[in-house]
């Protein structure tokens, strides 16, 4: 599964961070020094393959995999930040090559497609209602 | 060699999944530190990956060679395996012979080729089976 949802459909007021990122999918942070970096959209795939033909510089990336690779990618790619979703362990190594990579990490129990549909409403200016979360 | 160009080579070891990567992310740094444009760099950046990745999943071993001039960035990468019996149909968008062990990594979609045409202006294949499979991609500085 691979799709993007790109900034600008309907205009938000103010660029999207990392913070709006976090909140959207209730993540949490394995390591982000800064939470108020711009994000410009979202790709979401567990193809790194994908990843590299379809994100563009500043994309989050929303997936399901969890390897080092998926770090690499995103370093490779410019990406924002990684959200591993599905509640998915992740690895101290990980994290540690995110941090050696300057490659903000975030932790999600959202499915992948529930994480990639919170995205998409935040960047189509939708609202996002945490009271009407599904907890996992 | 003129004094202008820069060279960097780096080996790569096959089924090395750990270290997979390392290479284009040396080469991306470099370019960094040369100031060369983001948008340059994430060209090269992405065409380097995709064919480390390439030698990584498929050959016993393999050379990627960064060669930086004042008009181009070129990498040349040659590896010593399977090769390529139809490039025509590896060009092909989809067209994979990877491995579910190569999928569960997230890799092997069958658009590592056409990705790497897609982010360079000037690519070129040359391959024998069961001997490696030569790839010299460049992307033009102005």
């Amino acid at each position: 599964m691979s799709g993007t949802s790109k900034a600008g459909a309907t205009p938000r007021a103010g660029a999207v961070t990392l913070a709006d990122v976090r909140e959207a999918v209730n993540g949490v942070a394995l390591w982000c020094p800064d939470d108020s970096l711009a994000v410009t959209g979202v790709v979401a795939a567990d193809l790194m393959s994908d990843v590299l033909v379809d994100a563009r510089s500043g994309y989050a990336l929303v997936t399901g995999l969890v390897n080092v690779q998926v770090i690499r990618t995103a370093a490779i790619a410019d990406l924002a930040a990684v959200v591993f979703a599905r509640g998915k362990a992740v690895p101290a190594d990980i994290v540690d090559l995110a941090r050696q990579m300057h490659v903000p990490v975030f932790a999600s129990r959202d499915s992948l497609f529930e994480a990639a549909g919170r995205l998409y409403a935040v960047f189509a200016g939708g609202p996002v209602e945490p009271g009407a979360r599904r907890q996992v | 060699m003129s004094d202008a160009e820069f060279v960097r080579a780096y080996e790569i070891a096959g089924a090395d999944f750990t270290n997979a990567g390392r290479a284009s992310t040396d080469i991306k740094e470099t370019l960094k530190n040369m100031g060369l444009s983001s948008a340059l760099i994430r060209r090269v950046a992405i065409a380097a990956y995709e064919a480390e990745m390439n030698t990584v999943m498929y050959a016993r071993r393999g050379t990627m060679t960064l060669h930086v001039t004042p008009n181009d960035v070129t990498i040349d990468v040659r590896d010593e395996g399977p090769g390529i019996a139809d490039i025509a149909l590896a060009m092909q968008e989809g067209y994979s012979t990877a491995t579910p062990e190569m999928r569960e990594l997230g890799f092997g979609a069958g658009m590592g080729l056409p990705n790497i045409r897609r982010n360079t202006d000037e690519m070129v294949i040359t391959s024998e089976v069961n001997r490696g499979t030569a790839l010299v991609m460049t992307v033009h500085v102005s």
